[in-house]
């Protein structure tokens, strides 16, 4: 191994165990990680500038392939095109969340089904799962759950089932689409798939898993769910969706700009409009529509997760120009034999394996390069490399209360209002219905793709 | 001042507690220690067992993560429940005595804080807990060892200071010299000089 590698490999493995560790903040971590790659490896052992340039990809700002692309590309080095629409889609949900948008969501469907516990269940976890296609689904549980509490209390049932079939749908509706979870966010835009791509492909999976996972956890959790209270359910009590809505106006806007994003996303392999273009054009309008708030808008944007990234982006970047990467690849390549139900079983299961343990994105994204080394060497179309990681990774983050955002949030909220969930709580559920759902998706990558 | 809030840090077996109940008697003002779990266990649902099996305690690292300010760490949780609880009852003027919680530094924006940090010769320590607990000098030693390096832990976890570092303290007490009631004696007159500044 060069010096290059072994340093590469050190500041990645130390990026690894100082976000696993939690004691500096994580997008310090990875930005100090980055700024160690550029200088170390790029500048002292390979002396070689243009792989920082090639890195810091500044210059993909000023190509027309970065707003409007007619042919699908692949991108190297930071991946500004996952930040900017991150970044837009976070002020879009900030003003869905001032205008009051999700507990309206939540509390008008607990009206429709008439604040009946087991109807309750099962819309939310579809609800959360749809959510999830097209928000960050910390956004969505955060909201989900705190409604559940709320919801849980006036009539009297055991919150905790709800909340983690509600954690388990999101992370499996996330999964559905490029912009569910930034897994494949990241797979969409550095290996060039549409929206559409996922949502046929990953979505039609995450379709078929999402009708055997509520069945399967309405089973699970069916004792659990029954109130305590044999008195009938007073609606008169309970708080009216109207209530939830802080301004009319803004969440008339709010609604507008979601379809709106929607449509654009949907549409945009016909438009050819990118995702960065998507997410700047939504952020836009939306401060724009919110006037005087924007900067309020402004200021609750997550920077800390788009500096992450940066960060993330520039570390892998070491490891796959060091060749690294490469070298995993081809580690693959060997021990499937070439066998290609071999590669896809041990790219969706390695990922969801390692996604229930540590964060899914930056496992992610240093599995992009090495599918696109192990598609180049095998023969092994690219895009069947890419759906195995996406679900493996999106569903494998459900299994544990560590894998995926949403489950932290999730469990943090039940946790602060009188509802531990400890590991064994979340696991004697959950871990079944994960395996079960990686299960499903092995056979649906096998059936469809080979 | 009307109201005061007396903050006590403890090595293990220094025989702070003991020191703040007498504090909060002559002071007549309550205490919050185990009074604390059950005061957090009737706000929450949970049950007091629940709370003490994870109170005082640092998180677990490698089996819990933190999210956009959101911990799914059930011990960090009690902790911010806690910090909550005693901040909310400094904010409404009341007057008590509180053992560890980070009270020193969590507190430390109210002007009635007392804060205090009680230690001892090991030697001490050992004898006491020998005689509470029932165990030989090698196991209460060992005892006296775990239990500071988890109150260490969750105190330098929760807070920017060195859990015991005399800076972060109005006053630290070797309670081995005078003894505890010696050492509520010299503390009652220091807090009253407080009170009457």
């Amino acid at each position: 191994m060069t010096a290059a590698q072994i340093f590469a490999v050190v500041i990645f493995v130390g990026m690894f165990v100082m976000i696993v560790l939690d004691k500096i903040e994580r997008h310090y971590v990875t930005l100090g990680s980055g700024i160690l790659t550029l200088v170390v490896v790029f500048g002292i052992c390979m002396r070689k500038g243009t792989a920082i340039m090639d890195t810091l990809a500044f210059k993909n700002f000023a190509t027309k392939d970065f707003w409007y692309q007619v042919t699908e590309s692949e991108s190297k080095g930071i991946n500004w095109a996952t930040i900017i629409f991150i970044a837009g889609m976070m002020v879009m949900v900030e003003g869905m969340a001032k205008a009051g948008f999700f507990r309206w969501l939540c509390m008008k469907i607990a009206y429709l089904v008439k604040c009946k516990t087991v109807p309750i269940f099962i819309t939310f976890m579809i609800m959360a799962a749809v959510l999830s296609m097209f928000i960050d689904s910390i956004t969505v549980i955060m909201f989900l759950a705190a409604v559940t509490i709320e919801l849980a209390s006036l009539l009297k049932f055991n919150p905790v089932p709800m909340i983690l079939s509600e954690i388990f749908c999101a992370n499996l509706g996330g999964s559905a689409t490029m912009c569910g979870d930034p897994p494949n966010i990241i797979v969409g835009t550095s290996l060039g798939f549409s929206f559409f791509d996922f949502l046929t492909n990953t979505g039609l999976c995450a379709g078929i898993c999402l009708v055997v996972s509520v069945i399967f956890l309405y089973f699970a959790f069916r004792k659990e769910l029954v109130s305590n209270s044999s008195a009938p359910v007073d609606m008169s009590k309970f708080p009216k969706p109207s209530e939830a809505i802080t301004s009319k106006k803004d969440f008339t806007i709010s609604c507008i700009i979601f379809a709106l994003a929607v449509l654009l996303l949907v549409t945009h392999a016909t438009t050819h409009l990118t995702v960065a273009t998507i997410g700047l054009f939504i952020a836009v309008i939306t401060l724009i529509s919110f006037g005087k708030h924007a900067i309020s808008l402004l200021k609750k944007v997550d920077y800390k997760t788009l500096v992450f990234f940066i960060g993330l982006f520039i570390v892998v970047s070491g490891l796959e120009e060091t060749g690294i990467l490469k070298l995993i690849a081809n580690f693959i390549g060997d021990i499937s034999g070439g066998n290609i139900k071999l590669m896809i079983a041990i790219i969706l299961w390695v990922s969801a394996i390692a996604s229930a343990f540590v964060d899914n994105i930056p496992f992610a994204a240093t599995m992009v390069p090495i599918i696109q080394s192990l598609s180049e060497t095998s023969g092994v179309p690219i895009s069947t490399l890419a759906w195995s990681l996406a679900i493996g990774t999106d569903i494998g983050g459900s299994a544990t209360p560590i894998g995926a955002s949403a489950n932290v949030v999730g469990t943090s909220v039940a946790q602060k209002n009188g509802y531990p969930i400890g590991w064994g709580r979340y696991c004697k559920k959950i871990a079944p219905a994960t395996v079960i759902v990686l299960a499903i998706s092995t056979v649906y990558l096998f059936v469809r793709y080979l | 001042m009307s109201q005061v809030i007396i903050s006590v840090g403890r090595e293990f077996g220094s025989g702070g507690r003991v020191i703040a109940e007498a504090l909060a008697n002559r002071f007549n003002i309550p205490i919050y220690d185990r009074h604390l779990i059950t005061e957090i266990a009737n706000k929450t649902g949970l049950t007091p067992e629940e709370i003490e099996k994870y109170n005082e305690k640092p998180k677990n690292h490698l089996l819990s993560r933190r999210v956009n300010g959101y911990s799914n760490s059930i011990e960090d949780n009690i902790a911010e429940m806690q910090f909550k609880f005693l901040r909310e009852k400094a904010a409404s003027g009341e007057s008590f005595v509180v053992v560890g919680r980070c009270s020193e530094t969590k507190l430390r924006d109210f002007k009635c804080l007392v804060s205090l940090f009680v230690l001892g010769d090991m030697s001490e320590k050992v004898k006491r807990v020998m005689n509470v607990y029932e165990l030989t000098e090698d196991k209460a030693k060992a005892f006296i060892d775990k239990k500071d390096r988890k109150r260490k832990r969750y105190h330098n976890y929760h807070c920017e200071g060195h859990w015991g570092d005399s800076r972060l303290y109005d006053l630290s007490v070797n309670s081995s010299r005078l003894g505890i009631d010696g050492t509520v004696d010299l503390l009652e007159d220091y807090i009253k000089a407080r009170m009457s500044e």
